[in-house]
């Protein structure tokens, strides 16, 4: 009698685990399923700094401008805009009677006040940089926003179409103190219905949304796992509809089941090894022989999985594409690296140099700096990869060139455009040109490139800062990543930007 | 009275911990502003988030604030998404709390189970079985044996999911997982202190009493062995909630550890210290417990009255 009853306890709590587990299974029609790698504490635009906060921002809240999956600018919140004569003030026309989820209204005023609170120095935000030349932003009447600027800036499409500057309301962020960072209230397709830390959120649709873009699903519920192999096995139960970061090793298996694929869209993160300018890497030659030591094509296919393509120009595909310039790709000489360095008066054994690696930071990074060091050794430099934690990698290259003791960094750059890219890392001494890198005429174009207006003169100017650069070979040009996302087949119309956001727009489920 | 002159006795040892988890999470690499900032920010821009953090006050003013912070919640925010570090970590905590209590308990009752049969037939086809999965259980690692179990539990079976924690059912696995060290110790613990026990005198009069060896075992020796196998437990719960994170992270479990070590690598210092202080209040209870629980097996470790 006792094991009877102590069987059909069992049965019952077997019986309740496998309901449990359906339940967890089951796929409820309407429900796009995504399991992302990275926790968003925040989706505040003026603290995010992950793409899946990104792709948040984007269908919560709406900018003036936005991106399309191509990152080319459109039009968003923005009817019309034009530069006053002098180029000092830029007007924005709002599309009228706009209102938040909450049912605020969102107008000229309320657009003026997201600008100014993320400018204003006691909000802390961690693009008040970037967006600083934005200056001063003051309402006229309903539908007027004007930008008095701090100096003139022909890239100010390219900022605005940013979803760090998206507008929040800044009424229900004071009333919401830091949760508005959990449930933005926008004006977007779609809202946070639920947001449990480090687990997931849901975003369902907002019914006061009256933009282009409707929401197409019932809802989109994410869940963060960040270990890879668990995520993947979200893909192969079909328990997710979209993962992201498939890594290199599990693309085969995604790619065999019959129910998803994995797609490889490009991104615009554009690696490279960032040389401190001074002591062997001030001499063009070496920097040139170090370019000419790298077989690009076989660390992309051989150490990345085919997850990266070899740079043929410093800036990444994706950013401004218009304004891009790209070259031939440097060959594999190692031949002629060795002439390089013996005419810089390098016997081999002779020049030595390290370089900073971060652990986990790019796909497969510690890979890659083992298979430098390998192609610098071939060609008879002694080069020793520094491989580090995060925290201390970012220390070392955001170091000052003087206080550097290393030769080299490696670092990804992905940024809102080609004035903002190019100016921080090559114009004389600002604070954010970690190679000591200076050229006078690439100075004179940075600043002719930032206040001009007219898209012909900027292709002209931008191709010529990129040529000048590309010559220069501050940097061990490396490689562009490439995403790669794991998507169901039942999932139609699903897009992403090279700046690796997601884009739900026209999403729909089979 | 015991119990608060030992709660008293930890205040010392819990103004150590603050003083190092603030110190040494200062030494960490990296600057919290230059992280927030990111790769591309300028000197400026990093000075103004490091002033809006407070960073740029002296040490001491900034231990000040840490202190200030373990009463009051606005005065302790993470760097990351501003919110009160309590509210953080009391979001996290029921999870880890689940799957440690739980991997414990599983881990007790199996081990403990599995050292009585040893204990009994040693040298038996149960012995050997159970010796064999002792070692395997011991030896592999956690992150190995989580992967290897998604693998076979939900890619392959299909009977439980693979990573999450919204059902009861995504907690299943992670519980198991966890509960295979401290299952591995106990039975080996046990079954030793069993064996030793087995021959002892008081055993005999037990036995002479009529009564039958699973009573034996279970009625007289087992309480006995039990008290060197309660300090080990007490320590193995320390040693979950500390390794949390690999567990947490492999089945996406959101707990205290997956926040520590995304607060690591962000520099957020708040999160940091207040967590790694309230991993430090847990082992002195956990201590405490520990202690009451000995005592309570074992008669002779209790505190004489001290006179007046």
């Amino acid at each position: 009698m006792r094991s009877l009853r102590h069987s059909s306890t069992v049965a019952a709590l077997v019986a309740g685990l496998s309901l449990a587990a359906v339940q967890a299974f089951a796929q409820p029609a309407g429900v796009l399923r995504v399991a992302v790698g990275a926790d968003p504490a925040t989706f505040d635009p003026a603290f995010n700094d992950l793409p899946v906060g990104n792709a948040v921002d984007l269908a919560v809240l709406e900018g003036l401008y936005r991106l399309d999956p191509q990152n080319n600018v459109q039009k968003s919140l923005a009817t019309d805009s034009s530069f006053s004569p002098d180029g000092k003030v830029f007007t924005v026309k709002i599309k009228p009677g706009r209102t938040f989820s909450n049912g605020d209204p969102l107008n000229a005023e309320a657009v003026a006040a997201s600008f100014n609170r993320m400018l204003d120095e006691k909000t802390g935000s961690i693009y008040r940089g970037l967006y600083a030349s934005l200056g001063t932003i003051k309402a006229v009447g309903e539908d007027t926003v004007e930008f008095h600027l701090a100096e003139p800036n022909g890239h100010i499409l390219m900022l605005l179409a940013n979803t760090a500057a998206s507008i929040v309301n800044v009424k229900a962020l004071k009333e919401m103190g830091a949760e508005y960072g959990r449930k933005p209230v926008g004006s977007g397709p779609y809202m946070v219905e639920r947001f449990v830390g480090g687990e997931g959120f849901r975003l369902v649709p907002n019914p006061k949304y009256a933009g282009d873009y409707p929401a197409t699903l019932k809802a989109i519920d994410f869940s963060v796992v960040p270990e890879d192999g668990s995520r993947m096995a979200l893909m192969e139960t079909g328990a997710a509809d979209i993962v992201e970061r498939v890594p290199p090793e599990s693309i085969d298996a995604i790619n065999a089941l019959k129910s998803a694929k994995v797609v490889t869209p490009p991104s615009m993160f554009s690696v490279n090894m960032e040389m401190v300018l001074r002591g062997p890497l001030a001499d063009a030659k070496v920097r040139k022989a170090l370019n000419l030591a790298i077989d690009r094509d076989g660390i992309a296919k051989g150490v990345l999985g085919g997850l990266g393509t070899p740079s043929v120009g410093m800036v990444g595909p994706g950013t401004q594409d218009e304004l891009r310039k790209t070259f031939p790709l440097l060959q594999f000489d190692p031949e002629g690296a060795k002439k390089l360095l013996a005419e810089a008066g390098y016997k081999p054994g002779q020049l030595a140099l390290s370089f900073t690696c971060p652990t986990g930071r790019y796909i497969k990074d510690v890979q890659v700096c083992q298979a430098l060091a390998g192609s610098l050794g071939n060609v008879g430099i002694k080069a020793t990869p520094l491989v580090v934690d995060r925290g201390t990698w970012t220390k070392v290259v955001g170091m000052e060139p003087a206080q550097r003791t290393d030769n080299m960094g490696m670092v990804g750059r992905a940024t809102a455009g080609m004035d903002y890219t190019l100016y921080r890392l090559f114009f004389t001494g600002v604070g954010a040109n970690r190679t000591g890198y200076s050229n006078p005429r690439v100075d004179g174009l940075l600043k002719e490139g930032r206040a001009a207006t007219d898209p012909a003169k900027q292709k002209e100017i931008y191709g010529e800062i990129q040529e000048i650069v590309w010559k220069d070979q501050p940097f061990l040009f490396l490689w562009y990543q490439t995403q790669a996302i794991g998507v169901a087949n039942r999932v139609q119309g699903f897009a992403v930007q090279p700046n690796e956001t997601l884009v739900f727009d026209k999403v729909t489920l089979k | 009275m015991f119990v608060l002159r030992r709660l008293g006795g930890a205040l010392p040892t819990l103004f150590a911990v603050s003083l190092l988890v603030f110190f040494f999470v200062d030494l960490i690499p990296g600057d919290p502003a230059q992280i927030l900032a990111g790769p591309t920010a300028s000197n400026e821009e990093i000075e103004s988030i490091r002033k809006f953090l407070g960073l740029n006050e002296p040490l001491l003013t900034r231990y000040g604030h840490f202190i200030r912070g373990i009463w009051d919640p606005a005065a302790a925010t993470s760097f990351r998404t501003h919110r009160p570090v309590v509210v953080e970590l009391a979001e996290r905590l029921p999870n880890t709390l689940i799957v440690s209590i739980g991997g414990l308990a599983i881990g007790v009752l199996v081990g403990t189970l599995a050292g009585i049969v040893s204990a009994m037939r040693p040298g038996g086809a149960a012995d050997a079985a159970i010796t064999v999965l002792t070692l395997a259980g011991i030896s592999m690692p956690i992150y190995w044996l989580g992967l290897l179990c998604i693998w076979l539990f939900a890619v392959n079976l299909g009977w439980l999911p693979a990573a999450g924690a919204s059902t009861p059912a995504h907690f299943v696995l992670p519980i198991l997982v966890i509960a295979t060290r401290p299952a591995a110790m106990f039975s080996r613990l046990v079954a030793a202190s069993l064996t030793e026990a087995m021959g002892k005198d008081y055993l005999d009069t037990a036995r002479a009493k009529g009564l039958s060896e699973t009573r034996v075992v279970l009625a007289h020796a087992l309480r006995n062995s039990l008290i060197a196998a309660v300090s080990v437990a007490g320590v193995q719960f320390g040693g979950m909630l500390g390794g949390s994170v690999v567990t947490e992270t492999v089945f996406g479990i959101p707990g205290v550890g997956r926040l520590l070590v995304d607060a690591v690598s962000r520099a957020d210092y708040p999160v940091i210290q207040y967590a790694i202080l309230m991993f430090a209040v847990f082992f002195v209870l956990i201590n405490l417990v520990t202690d009451l629980l000995t005592q309570w097996l074992d008669p002779r470790t209790r505190e004489q009255e001290r006179p007046a």
